[in-house]
């Protein structure tokens, strides 16, 4: 008998373009295999270095940004997922993961803010943040947020409230017309 | 000295009136990196008064970001107390990101001769 469910999700898959993804707990042992296998796959697409690169970016700061601030801990990093999907203008990657009332509303403040920015204007954020340092509570350099806005083409966030947590549904996509 | 290449970071040579940073630099802990490097930098310019920094990369994280302005900046110093700082910031053909990455770093120091330079 097929299992309805493996197949349903080799459909969906395959429907939405998502030829990577990833669930469960990452650290950055698992970053660092996962890495080399989208990197290779990203090179098979046979799209220029910077459109690469951007969908890179994007992959790994948003990778990192689970493991450093993922509401549902693990024991070297944060659980979540990301996923890479090909859509009809370019990529997409997309990440989810657990997040707390707190950051929940620290990061939509900082997220609400970057989304009305302009080119000359993320430049200019991420010029400030390089030269004032990472905020309070930041385990990095505080930019992933603005350097996701940066290579994207556009981005966009929301929140869902699922069993009693908050799930945070993090997007940017790459389009290859503007890259 | 050699720090020799990972699969997320660089390969980092000193030769006592330089260093060359090349490859794709995006660590766990960009303090593991920097920390290092920043040191032997400053312990170099003790005997020095020519000082080259070479860079080829072609990826580097956010993280990374932070750690190679803080190098331009203590460069920057290091010029501004009368050392001869150059640094040369090499891309590859097409590569605009990395391009456009050195041109930003470029606009933010004022005492060192930065320049670009396309991979041949």
């Amino acid at each position: 008998m097929m299992d309805k469910k493996s197949i349903q999700l080799h459909k969906l898959m395959i429907s939405r373009g998502t030829f990577f993804c990833y669930a469960g707990p990452l650290s950055e042992t698992v970053l660092t295999s996962i890495s080399s296998v989208v990197k290779g796959q990203l090179a098979d697409t046979g799209n220029s270095i910077p459109v690469i690169n951007k969908v890179f970016g994007i992959f790994v700061e948003q990778a990192q940004n689970i493991i450093r601030y993922s509401g549902d801990r693990s024991e070297q990093g944060g659980v979540g997922s990301v996923a890479i999907s090909a859509t009809d203008t370019g990529f997409v990657v997309e990440a989810i993961n657990g997040i707390s009332q707190t950051d929940k509303l620290r990061v939509s403040k900082v997220l609400e803010e970057l989304k009305v920015m302009d080119g000359a204007q993320l430049k200019q954020a991420y010029k400030d943040r390089l030269k004032s340092g990472p905020p309070k509570g930041s385990f990095g350099a505080g930019l992933g947020f603005i350097e996701v806005a940066r290579r994207s083409s556009r981005f966009d966030f929301s929140f869902e409230d699922h069993g009693g947590k908050t799930l945070f549904l993090y997007r940017g996509w790459v389009d290859l017309a503007a890259a | 000295m050699i720090i020799a290449a990972t699969n997320r970071t660089p390969e980092i040579t000193f030769s006592g009136s330089g260093c060359s940073i090349k490859g794709e630099c995006y660590p766990e802990d960009i303090t593991e990196l920097s920390k290092p490097v920043m040191k032997q930098m400053a312990t170099d310019l003790t005997q020095t008064d020519l000082y080259n920094l070479h860079i080829e990369l072609y990826y580097f994280n956010s993280s990374s970001a932070k750690f190679l302005f803080d190098v331009f900046d203590f460069l920057d110093n290091q010029a501004g107390q009368g050392k001869d700082i150059s640094v040369t910031w090499f891309y590859r053909q097409d590569d605009d990101s990395m391009e456009e990455a050195g041109e930003e770093f470029q606009e933010d120091v004022e005492r060192i001769s930065f320049k670009l330079e396309l991979l041949s």
